[in-house]
């Protein structure tokens, strides 16, 4: 059994004092901690920004990608070694702008991954503009009021359910006993599993604070919600202002992308092709 | 015997059909062929020709002079005229007004026959061939075989009606053409060539990458590249490996380079648009030494350009794509064979050195059609690199500063070891620092590679004697066209010699300093407007060549066109 303390990451971590990252941090290292799998079969594949430093903060093995790109690259490596638990940690601006049309094509595949977004509704690391996932009217440098943002928020958990992820939740960095299960059912899930966890932005977002969640965020489950219905799941996830569900919006079964492709029953990886077949299939085309 | 057969009509006439069943029927009978197919960027209508070299000897270009075009168009018929070698046949359909009737004109009733014996007017294409298999003087029978064989997927009653149509149009033409130029293949017992089997350089490239154990290979569509994914896909599931048309062409480098990382042989198939939009993850494959293949057949840009033409222009952009620098490889291969031992070289660079290898193709090289000797798949050699030992007393790192700047490489799953990777820059165990002597320590592990990757590279080949008064110089596609050009003006006397480069970059530069200082005039001919790799010459060397012939409307060079320009440039 992995301990926490073998977790602990190889780098000083460079987040601002008081980010909501500390928190998603703590919460991965419980779960790996609490799951019965050998840390030597997770990887962690991360983007840009922030969330993407998650990598050198803990001790596994992982792929600090590009902006936006961590989940084709999750996926190709999901196809090479299909054995391997393989988690990708991205931000609200790295998933769901830059890299939108991956996480909704990832969705639609049922690529078996886990999909951690730090969503904070910034772009902290590039000095506080305005994400896809933040708020009309959000002021920053590039939004200064009036009106801040000019535009609706991305709604990750919506796209996500509509998309086709077969495991959509959002968590929240504030309450780490949830974090925690959800991001072990994330793991565990068979298909695109997706947790939207809210992260305060202490430095930049005077808006998404601590006690703005605290405030705002109650459990789907406590509130009786049935996590089978798709209709109901997107219903809930435009619920928001007011009150802010957390916990498992959607879960479902579905074929995954490496059932509809034609690879081995041994991970891709250990396969070799057998190439006095190939050898045949060419012989056959000689006239 | 060198014929040269033009096929022309629209698209969806059953020009490729004609074209396919002859290739076959001349190999077949053992001849040497070379087929280039000429296409609009159109699913119907349009002007569109196949056209098949036969020659006893082999053969690797496409010529300029044709012997004898099959019209079933009018502008079929007007398109190529001019082409036609004095005394050559025109056989078209006597549906068309063409007034200008010479004795070995044909005005052949193609249609009419295809609705009388066969019942539709869609086997205009089989009455054709019949029509040109009779002023051949082909034998029948063996067309027949050949007919049956391509045909029989379609069911017995097309096939039998095919052959039928055919079959009519080659008895009436024997009956009733009176030209006197007629053509005789008959004499088909010399057999000169047993090279039976027939691909195109994007099946040489599929057959090469899964003979080299690809395991993954994730593209968007994009002409010409296309048909060497599908390759791929359509043998995926015998062969099982993993092949995923993906949302864009970042997406799909990206998921290569994932796949590298986790330890299978990947690698993507685009055109330069698509490689266009790859470029960031290219710099992703360089940061992170992690071995990836790009084959990029090239066609003519900027932009969407000629979508489905030739040009090797996008060779610069190939060599500088991307911000930072890193090491990386870049091939061309000259033909469909060569295509084949190309790309299995470049799974074996790529993992020797942790680098992404680009093979840069061409629609020319990726629709050309020869018959080779049969590849033999099984002999293939394999260089995973240097992987790192299974034992453990050492902490494992991704990123070991080495002597020869290659670190060994362990996957993702291994046992009591992580692997660490980062497209930021790292540290040896792969985080990320911004440590100023890491830093260079790491960028000089990169650049020392280079002299070893030179090494490992195949020099160009020299052809002719050592001291030519004139020496071309060439890359790519346009070897069979020049090759051919120069053989002949050898023959007609001329001192001239021609060094050509399949292995492209990093440059390997002793060659051209020798030929640069024997030769009095050195000349370079590519397929695009600005003489690039003359220019990456110059900027490795300082060396100025004497002549630039350039070639940029998207077609394919052929020996007679070398020649003028050549002649025209003072040889």
């Amino acid at each position: 059994m992995i301990t926490v303390e073998a977790l602990e990451g190889p780098q000083k971590i460079t987040w601002c004092t008081g980010c909501g990252n500390y928190g998603i941090l703590a919460a991965l290292k419980k779960a790996i901690v609490e799951l019965d799998i050998s840390h030597e079969d997770y990887v962690l594949v991360s983007g840009i920004g922030c969330s993407g430093k998650i990598p050198h903060y803990i001790n596994l093995n992982s792929f600090h990608t590009l902006h936006g790109r961590p989940i084709p690259v999750a996926t190709g490596l999901h196809m090479a070694n299909k054995d391997l638990h393989v988690l990708v940690h991205t931000g609200d601006g790295d998933c769901l702008g830059e890299g939108m049309g991956h996480f909704i094509h990832a969705a639609r595949r049922n690529v078996d991954l886990a999909v951690f977004i730090h969503n904070n509704g910034v772009n902290a690391l590039t000095k506080g503009q305005f994400s896809p996932a933040a708020p009309r009217g959000y002021i920053s440098k590039t939004s200064p009021p009036p009106p801040g943002s000019p535009m609706e928020p991305v709604n990750g958990v919506a796209h996500a359910i509509v998309a086709g992820a077969t495991f959509v939740a959002r968590g929240y960095s504030g309450d780490q006993k949830m974090l925690v299960e959800l991001m072990k059912a994330a793991i565990t899930h068979r298909g695109f599993a997706v947790v939207d966890i809210l992260q305060p932005c202490v430095t930049w977002n005077r808006k998404l604070t601590w006690r703005y969640f605290n405030e705002r965020t109650y459990s789907l489950e406590e509130a009786g919600h049935d996590p089978t219905d798709r209709g109901l799941a997107l219903q809930k996830a435009f619920e928001y202002n007011g009150k802010i569900p957390i916990g498992i919006f959607y879960r479902t079964e579905a074929p995954l992308l490496i059932d509809g492709l034609s690879l081995p029953d041994v991970p891709l990886k250990d396969h070799v092709t057998d190439r006095s077949r190939l050898q045949a299939l060419i012989d056959d085309q000689i006239l | 015997m060198d014929l040269s057969i033009n096929i022309g009509g629209m698209a969806g006439q059953g020009i490729d059909t004609i074209g396919d069943l002859l290739t076959k029927v001349f190999v077949k009978t053992g001849f040497y062929i070379f087929t280039v197919k000429d296409f609009e960027s159109r699913i119907r209508g349009g002007y569109n020709f196949t056209q098949i070299r036969v020659a006893d000897n082999p053969v690797h270009c496409s010529v300029d002079d044709i012997d004898l075009i099959v019209a079933l168009s009018k502008d079929a018929i007007s398109a190529k005229r001019d082409q036609l070698v004095e005394g050559g046949i025109i056989i078209f359909d006597d549906r068309f007004d063409f007034d200008a009737l010479e004795e070995c004109h044909y005005p052949a009733p193609l249609s009419k026959k295809a609705r009388e014996v066969g019942g539709s007017t869609r086997m205009t294409n089989a009455a054709a061939l019949g029509a040109l298999l009779s002023v051949i003087r082909f034998p029948f029978s063996l067309a027949e075989q050949v007919l049956t064989e391509i045909f029989g997927k379609k069911g017995e009653k097309i096939v039998e009606a095919n052959v039928r149509v055919a079959r009519s149009l080659y008895d009436l033409t024997e009956e009733t053409f009176s030209g006197s130029c007629r053509h005789n293949l008959s004499m088909i017992d010399s057999i000169p060539s047993e090279n039976r089997l027939i691909i195109n350089g994007n099946q040489a490239i599929a057959y090469g990458a899964m003979a080299a154990n690809v395991k993954w290979v994730s593209s968007y569509p994009m002409s010409p590249s296309t048909s060497a994914f599908i390759e791929i896909v359509s043998h995926a599931n015998d062969l099982k490996i993993g092949t995923l048309q993906t949302e864009d062409e970042l997406a799909s480098l990206a998921m290569a380079i994932g796949a590298s990382y986790g330890g299978v042989r990947s690698m993507v198939t685009t055109s330069g648009g698509g490689f266009s939009l790859m470029v960031e993850a290219l710099g992703l494959a360089g940061m992170t030494e992690t071995p990836v293949v790009i084959y990029n057949a090239q066609r003519p840009g900027p932009s969407t350009g000629l979508p489905t033409r030739t040009e090797q222009s996008d060779l610069l952009f190939t060599i500088f794509a991307s911000q930072g620098e890193f090491p990386r490889i870049v091939l061309a291969p000259r033909d469909p064979l060569d295509a084949f031992d190309v790309v299995t070289r470049s799974f074996n660079l790529a993992e020797r050195f942790q680098v992404p290898v680009i093979i840069l193709g061409d629609q020319y090289l990726a629709d050309s059609v020869m018959n080779v000797p049969r590849i033999d798949v099984t002999n293939v050699e394999i260089d995973r690199g240097k992987l790192a030992a299974d034992r453990l007393d050492d902490p494992y790192m991704r990123y070991r500063l080495t002597d020869d700047g290659i670190s060994p490489r362990a996957f993702p799953g291994d046992r009591g070891r992580f692997i660490v990777s980062s497209g930021n820059s790292h540290l040896e165990d792969g985080h990320i620092t911004e440590d100023p002597a890491i830093r260079n320590a790491m960028v000089q592990k990169f650049l020392r590679k280079i002299t070893a990757i030179k090494d490992a590279l195949k020099p160009p080949d020299l052809y002719g004697a050592k001291t030519t008064k004139t020496v071309v110089v060439t890359w790519g596609s346009p070897w069979g066209a020049v090759r051919e050009a120069i053989e002949h003006l050898e023959h007609e006397g001329v001192s001239i010699g021609h060094l050509h480069f399949t292995d492209i970059y990093p440059l390997r530069t002793k060659l051209l300093k020798d030929v640069f200082t024997s030769a009095e005039r050195v000349i370079s001919i590519e397929h695009n407007a600005t003489s690039q790799f003359a220019k990456l010459v110059t900027m490795e060397t300082g060396l100025k060549f004497d002549g630039y012939i350039t070639k940029f409307d998207g077609r394919p060079m052929t020996p007679r066109w070398v020649i003028l320009q050549l002649k025209e440039v003072g040889i």
